[in-house]
């Protein structure tokens, strides 16, 4: 019986040498362990506005994005115009301040045709590192105003909307970007349609932590204004760290959707594109 | 072997288990955080900025005169996005998330738990960012307030020596050195 007794003793004594090390609160160091294991994928893109198409990108909470953004005349008017920058620039002043990390409110004023506009943009889903949420979904809205003097027009008939669903997703150093969009003019002008439906692409490929290259192109489906095409722009994106520059050519001279799928009449393969440079500043409040 | 020599060794072998464990409960030495603040300040030409995280992990194991600390380096925010991102890039923390101490105390310390107030305390370890591991030294304070212990310190770091390179452009360039503050107030791990 004793042997018994022993053999249970040395089947049970390790299991409870090795029970007891188990539950030892820990005589080692602290086990390393991230403080948001599903994080959000961040920097899908560098701005919240690749050349004249809105992203996912939104402003931090409590943070003051500004923007200075112009467009020269075309490259292809040849060195007599000095390659567009002869030619008066389209520029566009915005701000854009994060009320909270989803939630962007931006105002804007544009050179042509004396635009102002208010923008909101609503991000409804973050990409996540484990895969949990694929893409990132932004959902914007935008209000502008002619506010050019000398014409007839009432306050109604100086208004234009937008609204963009943008849908995007980071793989490695490339990024892609899908926004189906609709406009709504007050007034087209003319037998020109009300309303305007377009996709917008954008491709951002992350060359190291300081450049970056992109791409968009926004086709429009359904009717059209007479004479106008799709716009097409590519840039180089540089991160200073304090400072996002964007160096770009476009066909576009116009800085928001709704203008540029009214009015853009250019083509890139052509030749028909212009230089233009976008600063971008942020700053904490 | 009956039945209740069975139910006897068993009774034995489960009081000796729970007399290990609460032995073990009641002479523990050993206190932690999860919650601890962490501030860096640091300084470009005409500027500085600071950043700040409540998510230092610390423990402190008297018995075993064990210091270990971490803080997960996403949770470093200096109040502007873009900084962030730069910030993070820099300590390339896609590949080395976390700032690590592990050290012990090398000044003359004793604890006790009746023993209320703050004492100095000097700290003698390795410190591990960007994947690089220095030995640091630190001073600072452990305060007793019975049901916890509040612990402060403070110190230089200068980042090349984890082969960090400052980041900048042109003429302005973030200053090497970085002030870093830490905060904890560690609970009893057994109570």
């Amino acid at each position: 019986m004793m042997n018994k007794y022993l053999k249970l003793a040395a089947l049970f004594i390790p299991m409870l040498l090795l029970f007891i090390s188990i539950t030892e609160p820990g005589y080692a160091q602290l086990e390393r362990e991230r403080a948001i294991p599903d994080r959000h994928i961040d920097k899908i893109f560098w701005t919240t506005q690749n050349i004249g198409l809105n992203t996912t990108e939104m402003v931090a909470k409590r943070n003051l994005n500004s923007s200075v953004i112009h467009t020269f005349g075309l490259v292809n008017g040849g060195v007599d115009r000095f390659f567009g920058l002869d030619d008066g620039a389209n520029t566009k002043i915005s701000i854009n301040y994060g009320l909270t990390d989803r939630l962007n409110l931006a105002i804007g004023r544009m050179t042509f045709q004396k635009v102002v506009d208010l923008k909101s943009k609503y991000k409804l889903m973050h990409q996540t590192e484990s895969g949990s949420n694929p893409v990132s979904v932004a959902l914007q809205f935008t209000a502008a105003a002619t506010t050019l003097s000398g014409q007839n027009f009432t306050f109604s008939e100086r208004l234009s909307f937008l609204t963009s669903l943008m849908v995007s997703r980071k793989m490695g150093p490339l990024s892609l970007q899908l926004s189906p969009m609709a406009a709504h003019l007050n007034n087209p002008h003319g037998s020109n349609p009300k309303r305007l439906y377009g996709v917008g692409f954008i491709a951002h490929y992350m060359l190291n932590n300081r450049f970056s290259l992109s791409a968009e192109y926004l086709p429009l489906f359904g009717n059209r204004f007479a004479g106008t095409t799709n716009t097409f722009g590519t840039a180089l994106n540089i991160d200073t760290g304090g400072h996002v520059f964007q160096l770009f050519l476009t066909t576009s001279q116009f800085h928001n959707e709704q203008f540029i799928m009214a009015n853009n009449r250019d083509q890139f393969e052509k030749g028909e594109f212009r230089f233009g440079f976008n600063i971008n500043r942020n700053f904490g409040l | 072997m009956t039945i209740s020599n069975h139910i006897r060794f068993f009774l034995f072998l489960f009081l000796a288990l729970l007399n290990c464990l609460v032995h073990q409960a009641a002479f523990a030495q050993e206190f932690q955080a999860s919650d601890g603040h962490a501030i860096f300040h640091s300084t470009v030409p005409l500027h500085s900025f600071t950043g700040e995280s409540n998510y230092l992990n610390g423990l402190i194991d008297f018995e075993q005169n064990l210091v270990d600390f971490y803080l997960d380096l996403s949770t470093l925010k200096t109040g502007n996005s873009s900084r962030d991102r730069d910030m993070y890039d820099t300590l390339n923390i896609d590949q080395y998330p976390f700032a690590e101490f592990t050290g012990s105390i090398i000044s003359d310390f004793s604890f006790s738990p009746d023993s209320l107030g703050k004492q100095p305390v000097t700290v003698s370890g390795e410190f591990t960012l960007n994947g690089v591991t220095v030995n640091k030294t630190v001073e600072g304070t452990i305060e007793n307030r019975g049901r916890s212990l509040i612990i402060n310190a403070e110190w230089v770091q200068d980042i090349t020596d984890h082969e960090i390179e400052p980041p900048g452009i042109l003429f302005y360039r973030v200053r090497d050195e970085m002030d870093i503050e830490i905060r904890a107030e560690l609970f009893p791990v057994n109570q």
